[in-house]
């Protein structure tokens, strides 16, 4: 069946058999290998994307599910050059190890701080919840949100 | 007791940083973040000790250009999907592949009969690539299967009849040691023993004011690496095989390849790439020959991703240790004799077993001058996962052994723990349990340094 | 997921026909975070997958004459928002904040956790103290019917082949009752409960009326403590008396062992729960 999604603001479509999941759409069909494949039933968070702007386990939606909808991943939020504020913190404070947590983490990161510019600890370690990682224990994960709230909460997308 | 951390501490250090650079310190997070750091310009020449500097892994991984296996693809490649073990211990009686090759999509299969040295291991080459003769635990591999989809691939497991001869089962490590076991490899399921002797133990332990023991078991525990195994394997027009993994050991691998393919080492070309957490369960090939051999049948390149649920029941954990402690001490509290016994649960398959069990053993006694020890360290089959290497190799567990005895040794004598550990713990010039000579020695002065920024003996006033 | 075919009706009507026409085969999906991973683990098949998340009929938060109407599609993270709930029954925001994280409470509905009846269902206890309703719709036309009646057995509910979940309904009497509910989960995030439970009374005259007790996990449904309710019932809450109704709520659930927690760790799970939310809801009827 065909399904058309807008991605990182362009309009892409594939033609792909129903029981396809957005993740595989996303990683397969499109090429955006950014959201990875962790657990595949929605418990490790590391296929985390937006769809109409809400962080969803793109394993648990199916593609037809995401028909006219628009999907940001993680490749949307900037390119190499020109990091979103979030990214640049990440990237001060070596947030990351491995980094196969880091696309899903970042952007329930981002769609926290779209919600909520003033999040407290509580309120950033509740919504990295659904987002695993084995390799830094969070800590700095956390405290590059918490800067880039200090600093005036401001996500930017690429134009 | 409360431990409480000085702020004092996070303050002192921002103040070091606001000197050395006003300009270039970002404001102090809101609410309990840490101290920031000073990233200095990349492109200028900066001496590297003492400065703190940006990952060059950070970019690609936070804008999602990191391309870990699973993210790498080729033209014409198949997936691979392998049937693993319905019993915990059986022998196979039988495999018969033909329904499956039937299949829609199926292009190749692969069984443990068709791979020219059917063995591997960093210690003892006690485990097969695909169990051919004997299951030993259910993550243990029969028959590989490549198609043009996963789910394809997937749809034909189903079809593979796999004949078993169920054996009995033994899981608790102590009764896998005792001679009327069911024997999971050979004729005894004691497959590593190491023993650690120094001075006179028996004596020493008889000429102590009292003797404490206490039996100190850990759990086994799985990596659980965000990224699942992944390894690609493709054929060279030049006839070597490319074997694309998430394996962290690639040398070793490549050995390990070459061996079980009966090839030449300079056949054989492993690409490691950024891997999405190992911690010491991908010290070791799983499916690399595996998947060489699909290629090579198929004709085409082969992807094969382990499920989060291969990663539990197939890929190595940490080793359950049983520790026994007997120990030997004065009224003063210092130690005069300590006597350890492991054993280490191994599971179905040797893997790092005995790094771990050597490890393990050499540090089981502690950190602590003792001049009379005995240590016993047995690795023992059991028809479960495999334990391999996981961060630490031994030293977790019997840290939580040595450590705990000890509470109980200072509870007994009613002295401080850390007192009790003062006393005992190692000096400049210490000789380890196996007599090596220690230097650099600082634990009095961490343990007191501790001790004074949580403020431990006041609280115990 | 092994193939399967996919239709998305726009109507109750339309998705009922679809799966009444295909009988067992056909499943009816919502926000996919159980039915999905069953498929994946192929603990349950599907040639059809009838897509509810596109009828309008069953989304929305909406107060109407029958009381506080949950269209059956509407997601957790949608009563977490919710300014409706926040002022009717702001415990449901309490047991919707429990469940999973983040996103699966952006893709799991109401409807669907009712739907796949775990014991443990979070959702459950809030809207069984609060006496809800449920609409279904079937080939045969709508009924309705208690959360309790709904609730038939682990994993096992009262839909009929063919027939779906359409609403949730707390009657009206009971928008703004004081209520109060508590899970236990070994961790604070993506886990299921240990034991959770609800409370929900009113104080006339500092008498307690219509006391409700509800309690998750501790049997094969979510389960009202009866008796409990009954010593409270017309008389003034105290310390001793709310302790009471604890230790009845602890005879009248039938906790199990398992790998997660003892029977006899449950039952003190449900005494500590229990005396804790009919404390809050108490207070809440007092202030």
């Amino acid at each position: 069946m065909d399904v058309t999604i807008t991605v990182n603001g362009k309009t892409r479509g594939a033609d792909v058999p129903p029981e396809t999941t957005l993740l595989t759409l996303l990683r397969s069909n499109l090429g955006l290998t950014g959201a990875k494949l962790g657990c595949d039933v929605g418990d490790c968070g590391a296929c985390t994307v937006l769809v109409d702007g809400e962080p969803v386990n793109a394993c648990l939606m199916l593609a037809a599910q995401a028909d006219g909808r628009e999907v940001l991943t993680i490749e949307g939020l900037s390119d190499f050059q020109k990091l979103s504020p979030l990214q640049e913190m990440f990237e001060l404070f070596s947030s990351f190890q491995c980094g196969f947590c880091a696309p899903g983490m970042i952007i329930s990161a981002k769609a926290l701080l779209d919600k909520n510019p003033t999040p407290t600890v509580a309120d950033v370690r509740e919504a990295l919840s659904g987002n695993l990682c084995r390799c830094t224990g969070y800590t700095k994960i956390i405290d590059a949100v918490m800067e880039v709230a200090a600093r005036g909460g401001a996500t930017a997308e690429r134009a | 007791m409360v431990i409480k951390v000085d702020d004092a501490l996070r303050t002192d250090r921002l103040a070091e940083l606001k000197e050395a650079d006003a300009t270039a310190v970002p404001a102090v997070a809101r609410e309990g973040g840490r101290a920031p750091q000073i990233v200095p310009d990349a492109n200028k020449q900066t001496p590297a000790v003492g400065q703190r500097v940006t990952r060059p892994d950070s970019r690609p991984h936070i804008t999602g250009q990191t391309r870990y296996i699973d993210d790498l693809s080729f033209p014409n490649m198949l997936h691979m999907k392998i049937l693993r073990s319905r019993y915990a211990h059986a022998r196979i009686a039988s495999i018969d592949v033909s329904e499956a090759e039937k299949m829609p999509g199926v292009v190749a299969t692969l069984t443990g009969k068709e791979i020219p040295v059917n063995s591997f291991g960093p210690s003892y080459q006690d485990q097969p690539v695909l169990a051919d003769e004997k299951v030993r635990h259910m993550g243990d591999g029969i028959v590989a299967v490549a198609a043009e989809t996963e789910q394809q691939a997937q749809d034909a497991l189903a079809r593979i009849k796999v004949e078993y001869e169920p054996l009995p089962l033994v899981l608790d490590p102590l009764e896998a040691m005792k001679e009327d076991s069911p024997k999971i490899h050979g004729d005894s399921n004691i497959y590593a023993t190491k023993v650690i002797r120094k001075g006179d133990v028996e004596k020493a332990l008889a000429g102590a004011d009292l003797v404490m023991e206490g039996r100190f078991s850990t759990q086994m525990v799985e990596h659980v690496p965000m990224e699942p195994h992944a390894t690609i394997a493709l054929w060279e027009p030049d006839g070597r095989v490319k074997i694309l993994s998430s394996l962290g050991r690639i040398t070793l691998g490549r050995a390990d390849v070459a061996r079980t393919l009966d090839l030449p080492v300079n056949r054989i070309q492993i690409v490691g790439t950024i891997v999405g957490g190992n911690f010491g369960g991908k010290n070791e090939i799983t499916t690399e020959p595996v998947l060489a051999l699909l290629a090579r049948k198929a004709g085409r390149p082969v992807k094969g991703v382990f499920t989060r649920k291969d990663e539990f029941v197939s890929s190595t954990t940490r080793h359950p240790f049983i520790m026994d402690y007997k120990t030997g001490v004065m009224r003063d509290g210092r130690i005069v004799a300590r006597k350890v016994r492991i054993v280490a649960d191994g599971g179905a398959y040797c893997s790092w077993s005995e790094t771990t069990l050597g490890k393990g053993a050499i540090l089981s006694v502690g950190p602590y001058r003792i001049d009379h020890l005995e240590v016993r360290a047995y690795a023992v089959y059991t028809n479960k996962t495999t334990c391999g290497a996981m961060r630490g190799f031994g030293a977790p567990q019997v840290c939580f052994g040595y450590e705990s005895h000890m509470d109980d040794i200072a509870r007994e004598l009613g002295i401080d723990p850390l007192e009790i550990r003062l006393r005992n713990v190692f000096d400049e010039g210490s000789s380890s349990p196996t007599g090596q000579v220690l230097h650099s020695v600082a634990v009095k002065e961490s343990l007191d340094t501790v001790a004074d920024r949580v403020g431990w003996r006041e609280q115990a006033e | 997921m092994r193939p399967f075919d996919y239709l998305a009706p726009q109507s109750v009507e339309d998705a009922v026909a679809a799966l009444a026409e295909n009988g067992a085969k056909a499943r009816a999906l919502a926000g996919g975070t159980d039915l999905l991973v069953d498929l994946k683990h192929e603990t349950a098949t599907a040639d059809l997958l009838v897509d509810l998340t596109r009828i309008a009929e069953c989304k929305g938060i909406e107060e109407t004459d029958d009381g506080l109407r949950f269209g059956s599609l509407v997601s957790h993270t949608e009563i977490m928002d919710s300014e409706l709930v926040r002022r009717h029954a702001p415990s449901m925001i309490d047991a919707a904040r429990t469940i999973g994280a983040v996103q699966t409470r952006n893709l799991g509905t109401l409807g669907g956790n009712l739907v796949t009846c775990v014991p443990s269902l979070d959702s459950g206890p809030v809207l069984v103290a609060l006496d809800a309703e449920v609409t279904v719709a079937g080939p045969d036309g709508r009924r309705r019917m208690t959360l309790i009646e709904f609730f038939v057995g682990p994993r096992k509910t009262a839909l009929q082949a063919g027939e779906i979940l359409v609403d949730i309904v707390i009657p009206r009497a009971n928008l703004g009752k004081p209520c109060s509910f508590r899970k236990f989960g070994l961790r604070k995030g993506q886990a299921l409960a240990l034991v959770n439970a609800a409370a929900s009374l009113s104080l006339t005259d500092g008498k307690i009326a219509a006391p409700r007790i509800a309690l998750g996990a501790v049997a094969p449904t979510v389960i009202r403590a009866e008796k409990a309710e009954a010593l409270l019932d017309g008389r003034a809450p105290d310390a001793t008396l709310i302790a009471e109704a604890a230790d009845m709520a602890v005879i009248e659930a039938k906790p199990i062992d398992d790998f997660r927690a003892s029977a006899a760790y449950r039952c003190e799970l449900i005494r500590a729960l229990t005396r804790r939310v009919l404390d809050e809801a108490t207070e809440q009827a007092a202030g």
